[in-house]
């Protein structure tokens, strides 16, 4: 007679619909079985929508982020302003998002999409910290952001969830912040200079590398000389496409300035900013 | 064999008795809390032996390094799924071990065709405040010793883990009439290492020995051995950053170390 066999005990696989076996190890993505990013009616930007293959599709993302390297490490900022289509929806909404204590991410496009890309990137590293004792690398964090982008290609190419992120994070090994954008399709550049996104970030891609050339070398400003910037740079960008918001003072609406270094992130608080838009001549 | 049912509970007291010996010799494992927040310590020789399992939620283990490392992914998985689709508030203790991770154990301990596990855990919530700090420790055959669950609230402000039985009694007993609410950091952190060097000296009986024979014996018992703690910080729960956690792996224990306890963390 053959004995029954001997199967190991199986609380992972009894507890939970993903044995860890079938996985890659730590990754918090193949636990959530191909979800998919926040639902497609939720745009906020209100895009056309076109049939995919249609030659004159065009992404649309209304918005302005910009992110550079300054003496410190990476400054990231955006405006505040939601569309759909000519409407405002929100004036109060925040682009430059925390993913952990040392990467910041920049959103451009939809933002039910990119806020559900931001909180799944928030849990990814946090899962893979806690399972794997051990921080995710730069490259990991890198390639992350690019896996749901090519994720989330089919929505994007519908015209209704298309999002072009920028992302910072801190290289502890090189001992240095590094700052990458990406294209709809997960494609990802590392920036040396500057970076910018959204509609708006034609002219602020301009002002950055005019100022780079001509002024000084961003990557030597200091602090402040670097916030400075970046607040002048939206608020044109602001003057010149209707999707950005520009800094209201009376309402208290301010553009999101962060700033990661080797110590962190700081976020810039609103007095500061409001003391560099009132200086203006 | 599992026709008879004798031969049945014949296999699982076999069983219950070959888990408890490959138990025995494993370090304590002490959590208390404080008004900062919940500690956790223990002495190892190699491996790490307390872990991060959610936002405000850690786990000690002592057992079979395997088993150990499944049911800690285990438990960050489920933790982790259900802060992922729900919200990170909606993650407990109670749910976590009572309803998913103790019928899983009893399950594994009681199908005697195949291996149980072996492993004894110790789990613990930081809330709010002290009254709300949750302890649970679950055997390898799923029973639970909790405190701090509702009905039964207050908590009784610690848990232990032990190889042995007497030597989990000799800790208990030692740690209800000292542990309270209002421990400062200095205070909680003597206790643990006293309510650890205890659990280690005691094989037979259940009454704890004298404090100063403790001391004296610290570093004799340390021999070899690591201090590993933690802290579950309640003071970051006020104002939580984002991505929370409130585990801390404690590196620093400065002043508060006791002269008596030898090598510093």
């Amino acid at each position: 007679m053959n004995p029954p066999p001997l199967t190991p005990a199986t609380a992972c696989t009894e507890l939970t619909a993903h044995p860890t076996a079938a996985t890659v190890q730590g990754d918090f993505l193949s636990l959530q079985s191909g979800r998919p990013f926040g639902g497609a009616e939720a745009s906020f930007h209100g895009p056309t929508h076109r049939a995919v293959g249609e030659s004159s599709w065009q992404p649309t993302s209304a918005t302005t982020v910009l992110g550079f390297r300054y003496a410190d490490g990476v400054l990231m900022a955006g405006d505040r302003r939601a569309t759909s289509g000519n409407l405002v929806m929100f004036e109060r909404a925040d682009k430059v998002l925390e993913i952990d204590g040392s990467s910041l991410m920049a959103i451009a496009g939809s933002p039910a999409v990119a806020w559900e890309m931001a909180r799944t990137l928030r849990h990814a590293f946090q899962f893979f910290r806690r399972t794997q004792l051990q921080v995710m690398s730069l490259d990991g964090k890198v390639r992350a952001l690019s896996r749901l982008l090519r994720e989330n290609l089919g929505l994007a190419m519908q015209g209704v969830g298309m999002v072009a992120p920028l992302f910072a994070a801190h290289d502890s090994v090189r001992a240095e912040s590094r700052l990458y954008f990406y294209d709809a399709l997960g494609a990802e550049f590392e920036s040396v200079d500057f970076a910018g996104s959204g509609s708006g970030s034609i002219g602020v891609r301009g002002i950055l590398q005019y100022e780079d050339r001509w002024a000084s070398k961003l990557n030597e400003r200091p602090r402040g000389s670097a916030i400075q910037l970046a607040v002048r740079a939206l608020e044109s960008a602001a003057e010149m496409d209707t999707a950005t918001g520009g800094a209201n003072l009376r309402k208290r609406i301010f553009p999101t300035v962060k700033l990661l270094t080797a110590r962190g992130i700081e976020t810039v608080p609103e007095e500061e900013l409001q003391a560099v838009l009132e200086e203006a001549p | 064999m599992t026709e008879e049912p004798h031969r049945w509970v014949e296999a699982v007291a076999n069983r219950r008795e070959y888990i408890e010996t490959q138990l025995a010799g494993g370090s304590p494992i002490v959590a208390i809390s404080a008004a900062r927040g919940i500690l956790l310590l223990t002495y190892g020789r190699d491996r790490q032996k307390l872990f991060e399992i959610y936002d405000r939620i850690a786990m000690g283990g002592i057992g079979h390094p395997g088993d150990l490392e499944r049911l800690r992914l285990s438990a960050i998985e489920m933790a982790s799924q259900e802060g992922f689709t729900r919200s990170p508030a909606d993650v407990s203790l109670q749910r976590l071990a009572l309803f998913a991770l103790s019928p899983a154990l009893k399950s594994a301990f009681e199908q005697i065709f195949s291996p149980p596990y072996l492993a004894r855990l110790l789990f613990a919530e930081v809330g709010a405040e002290q009254e709300a700090d949750v302890f649970i420790a679950l055997d390898y055959d799923g029973s639970v010793a909790a405190s701090g669950l509702p009905p039964h609230r207050p908590s009784r402000h610690f848990a232990v883990l032990a190889g042995s039985v007497p030597a989990r009694e000799a800790m208990r007993t030692f740690l209800s009439e000292r542990a309270g609410s209002a421990l400062d950091e200095a205070t909680a952190l003597a206790l643990a290492l006293e309510a650890w060097a205890i659990g280690r000296m005691t094989t037979e009986t259940a009454e704890p020995p004298e404090l100063a024979l403790v001391h004296e014996r610290f570093t004799e018992l340390t021999t070899d051995l690591q201090p590993e703690a933690a802290w579950l910080d309640r003071q970051l729960l006020a104002e939580p950053p984002l991505p929370f956690s409130a585990y801390r792996a404690f590196t620093e224990a400065g002043n508060a170390w006791p002269q008596w306890a030898g090598a510093s963390l």
